[in-house]
C-alpha cells in the first residue's frame, strides 16, 4: 500500500510541477498585446488645420444712377440644335462654363436698377442661312443684338471676323464691354487672341496661384487694388476672391485695376508674379476670372463691392444704341434720373444659359 | 573448479559509454528548443510590404502585421518595402498611427522602392529613417479632388448637407484634409525638409537623388541596405529577416482616374459592383493612368501588335475594343 501512496504522491507532484511550471513560463513570457502607450499628435487637435467654412454674405449695390441701359450678356452658349461637337454635351457635359446662376449676382443687381439684361443665344436656323454671292452682308445675329445695347458682358473668346468687327464698332461707339476670361480658355484655338486684339488687351497664359494667403485654395487668390487707375471700380474693394485667374493686361499704361496680393506666382514660371488680373481702357475692363461673378464667390471678400462696380461701369457708358428702341433720351452719367422709379425691368430675353 | 563466467555487468568504460550515448540522444532532442530558446530573443528583421494603392484592406494588413511585430520579442527592427502611389486619406492615417505607433518602441526604416507617394509618404513619414533609391519618387504632400460644384437641389432628404452641399463649405472642407496632411508631414519631417511648409504644400514629387538632398529622405540605399542598417541600429548581430505581405490575397485594387475623380478597379474585368469611386484621394494623380489610356487586350493582340506593352492587361467597360498599343 505505501509504495501505491508513495506512486500516486510521486504522480501529482511531477504533474503539478510541470504543468505549473509551464503556467509560469506561459505568464512570464506573455507575449500578447501590450497596453498601447498614448501618443498625443497634437498637429491633429490643436485646431489650426480646420478651415473656417462660413460661407458669407454678399450686398451687391450699385451707384449709378443713370437712366434705363440695356447689357446684353453673351455666355458663350454653343448654338441650340445644332448637332453637339461631343456626345458628352447631350448629357450635359461639356456644355458652357457659364449658366444662369453664375452671372446672377450682377443681372440682379442691374434689374434692381432698372436696367434691361439681355442674354445672347445664336439661332442655329439663322447661322446656316447662307449669303448669296454678290449680296452685301448683313450684320451677324451678335451685331443686331449689339446694335440695340448699351453694354456687353462677355464670357467667349472666339468670335468670327465679322462679329469682332461688330464689336470693335460698339466700342468705338461708346459701349462698355466686360470680358471675362479664364486660364483654360487658352488651350482653345487661338481665337481668344482676335478678340484681345480688338480691344486693346492681353491674356498671358497660365494661372496664378498664392500658397501662402489664399480663399480656402491655392488658385482662388486674393487680388487688391493697384492704387494707380480707376478708383471707381475699386471703391469698397479692400479685396476681392478670383477663383482660377490669369493675368490681362491692356496696351496703355496706368489702366491696372486689381493685382494678386503679395506671395502670389504664375504657373508657367512658377515666379512671383504682380501682373494684374483686371484691367481697364476707356471701353472696355478685361478680368482674367469669370467665377467671381457666382452667387457662392460674390460673397467671398469685398466681390460683391467689385460686382456692383462693374454693373455702374456698364451702365455708365457714352452710347446711343441707333437700334428699334431708336432714339432714346441720351443716355450716360448726365442723364436725368429718377432712382425711386426705375423704368420697368424687362426680364432677360433668354433663360437659355443655364442649359 | 571454478569457469569464469562472462560477467552480465558492464564495465565503467562500457556505463559510461551507455550515459554519453544517452545524453546525446536527449540533447539531440532538446537541442532544437535550447538553440531556439538561447538565440531567440530580437534576432529578426521584419520586413513589412506596403505595395500597391493605399486601400483600406492593404490598411488591415499593415495594421495587424505591425501590432504582431510590436508584440513579437523576437523581432527587433522593422523596415517597410514601399512601392505605393498612394490612395484614401483614412487609410493613409491608419498606416501612418500603426508605424508611428512602432516607431515609439524600435526602429523602423522605410525602404522605397520605385515610389511612395501621397498617401504612401504620409504611412512611411514616422519611419527613423528613408532610404530611396536614386531614381524612385517620394512626395506628392497633398490632396487630389475635384473641384466642388454646385448642383441643381434635390428633394426628399432630411437636411440640405445630407445630399448637397455649399460651395464653400466644400472648398474648406478640401483645405482641412490638405492642411491635415501637410501639418502632420511638418510634424514628422519639419526639421528634415529643407523648405518652407508653403513649397511642401506645392505637392511637387522629388526622384531620390533630390529628396535626400532636400530633406524628403534620408539615404540612398537598397532594401538590403535598409534591413541591414535597421539590424545594426538594434545591435542585432546575426539576425534573419521575416517578409510579410499584406493586401487583398486577390491582388490589389487598379487605381484609374477620370476627368473627375479618381475610381479604385477591383477586377481585371471589372463589373459596376466593383469599380468603387474615391473622391478626395491622398494619390500621386500622375501615377494613375486616365481610363482613356488604359485599353483591352487580348493574347491574340498581343501576339499580332508585339509592341503592346506597358498598360497591361487592365481593361475596362469604357475602354476602346481595339487592342493594340496602349497609350
Amino acid at each position: 500500500m505505501s509504495d501505491l501512496r508513495t506512486l500516486a504522491a510521486a504522480f501529482v507532484v511531477t504533474l503539478a510541477t510541470i504543468t505549473g511550471g509551464a503556467a509560469l513560463t506561459g505568464f512570464v513570457t506573455a507575449d500578447g498585446a501590450a497596453p498601447a502607450p498614448e501618443i498625443q499628435n497634437e498637429h491633429y487637435v490643436d485646431g489650426d488645420a480646420i478651415a473656417n467654412d462660413t460661407p458669407g454674405r454678399m450686398d451687391v449695390e450699385m451707384e449709378s444712377a443713370a437712366r434705363s441701359q440695356t447689357v446684353l450678356v453673351d455666355p458663350g452658349v454653343e448654338p441650340t440644335g445644332a448637332v453637339p461637337v461631343s456626345p458628352l454635351a447631350l448629357l450635359g457635359f461639356g456644355g458652357p462654363e457659364v449658366a444662369d446662376r453664375d452671372v446672377r449676382p450682377l443681372a440682379n443687381a442691374l434689374i434692381e436698377n432698372g436696367h434691361d439684361v439681355g442674354v445672347y443665344v445664336p439661332d442655329p436656323e439663322q447661322q446656316r442661312r447662307a449669303v448669296p454671292p454678290g449680296a452685301e452682308q448683313g450684320p451677324t445675329q451678335l451685331g443686331e443684338r449689339l446694335a440695340e445695347a448699351d453694354a456687353f458682358v462677355t464670357f467667349r473668346t472666339d468670335y468670327d471676323e465679322a462679329e469682332l468687327d461688330e464689336i470693335e464698332s460698339f466700342v468705338e461707339s461708346g459701349g462698355h464691354v466686360v470680358v471675362a476670361t479664364e486660364p483654360d480658355a487658352a488651350f482653345d484655338q487661338p481665337g481668344a487672341v482676335g478678340l484681345d486684339a480688338t480691344l486693346d488687351v492681353t491674356t498671358e497664359p497660365g494661372y496664378v496661384y498664392n500658397m501662402e494667403e489664399n480663399d480656402l485654395n491655392y488658385q482662388r487668390v486674393y487680388a487688391e487694388p493697384t492704387g494707380e487707375s480707376d478708383a471707381a471700380l475699386t471703391e469698397g474693394v479692400d479685396r476681392a476672391v478670383l477663383p482660377s485667374a490669369t493675368p490681362v493686361g491692356t496696351t496703355i499704361a496706368g489702366s491696372d485695376v486689381l493685382r494678386p496680393v503679395e506671395g502670389s506666382e504664375l504657373s508657367t514660371t512658377r515666379a512671383s508674379t504682380e501682373a494684374p488680373l483686371l484691367v481697364r481702357t476707356d471701353g472696355v475692363v478685361m478680368v482674367g476670372d469669370s467665377d467671381f461673378l457666382s452667387p457662392e464667390n460674390a460673397a467671398r471678400a469685398d466681390n460683391d463691392a467689385l460686382i456692383g462696380n462693374l454693373a455702374d461701369f456698364l451702365v455708365t457708358n457714352d452710347r446711343t444704341p441707333p437700334g428699334p428702341e431708336g432714339q432714346r433720351s441720351p443716355t450716360g452719367p448726365t442723364g436725368p434720373t429718377e432712382p425711386g422709379q426705375p423704368s420697368e425691368p424687362r426680364q432677360p430675353s433668354g433663360n437659355e444659359t443655364a442649359g | 573448479m571454478s569457469t569464469k563466467q562472462p560477467s552480465t555487468a558492464l564495465t565503467s568504460r562500457q556505463q559510461l559509454a551507455v550515459v554519453v550515448v544517452a545524453a546525446a540522444v536527449v540533447g539531440a532532442v532538446l537541442a532544437p528548443s535550447v538553440y531556439a530558446a538561447t538565440n531567440d530573443p530580437d534576432d529578426t528583421v521584419a520586413v513589412v510590404e506596403i505595395e500597391g494603392p493605399v486601400t483600406s484592406a492593404l490598411a488591415d494588413d499593415v495594421e495587424s502585421e505591425l501590432a504582431d511585430i510590436r508584440a513579437n520579442d523576437s523581432v527587433g527592427a522593422v523596415v517597410l518595402k514601399l512601392d505605393t502611389p498612394g490612395g484614401a486619406p483614412v487609410a493613409s492615417e491608419r498606416m501612418y498611427k500603426a508605424v508611428q505607433r512602432t516607431s515609439e518602441q524600435m526602429t523602423v526604416i522605410a525602404s522605397v522602392q520605385s515610389m511612395s507617394a501621397s498617401g504612401g509618404y504620409y504611412a512611411m513619414a514616422p519611419a527613423d529613417e528613408i532610404y530611396v533609391l536614386p531614381t524612385s519618387t517620394v512626395g506628392s504632400i497633398g490632396l487630389n479632388a475635384p473641384a466642388p460644384r454646385n448642383t441643381a437641389p434635390v428633394q426628399g432628404p432630411s437636411g440640405p448637407d445630407k445630399a448637397g452641399g455649399n460651395e464653400i463649405q466644400a472648398w474648406a472642407e478640401q483645405q482641412t484634409l490638405a492642411d491635415t496632411f501637410v501639418d502632420a508631414m511638418m510634424a514628422e519631417r519639419g526639421d528634415e525638409f529643407k523648405m518652407p511648409r508653403e513649397e511642401v504644400a506645392q505637392a511637387d514629387v522629388y526622384l531620390g537623388t533630390e529628396a535626400v538632398q532636400n530633406g524628403y529622405a534620408d539615404e540612398i540605399g537598397s532594401l538590403n541596405e535598409a534591413i541591414h542598417a535597421a539590424a545594426t541600429a538594434e545591435n542585432l548581430g546575426e539576425y534573419e529577416v521575416d517578409t510579410r505581405e499584406t493586401g487583398p490575397d486577390t491582388g490589389f485594387p487598379i487605381l484609374l482616374r477620370t476627368d473627375t475623380q479618381v475610381v479604385a478597379v477591383h477586377a481585371n474585368d471589372p463589373g459596376y459592383g466593383e469599380v468603387e469611386p474615391m473622391g478626395l484621394t491622398y494619390v500621386h494623380l500622375e501615377a494613375v493612368p486616365h481610363v482613356d489610356t488604359v485599353e483591352r487586350f487580348s493574347e491574340s493582340d498581343l501576339d499580332r501588335g508585339g509592341a503592346a506593352a506597358g498598360t497591361g492587361a487592365t481593361g475596362n467597360e469604357t475602354a476602346r475594343l481595339t487592342g493594340g498599343v496602349g497609350a
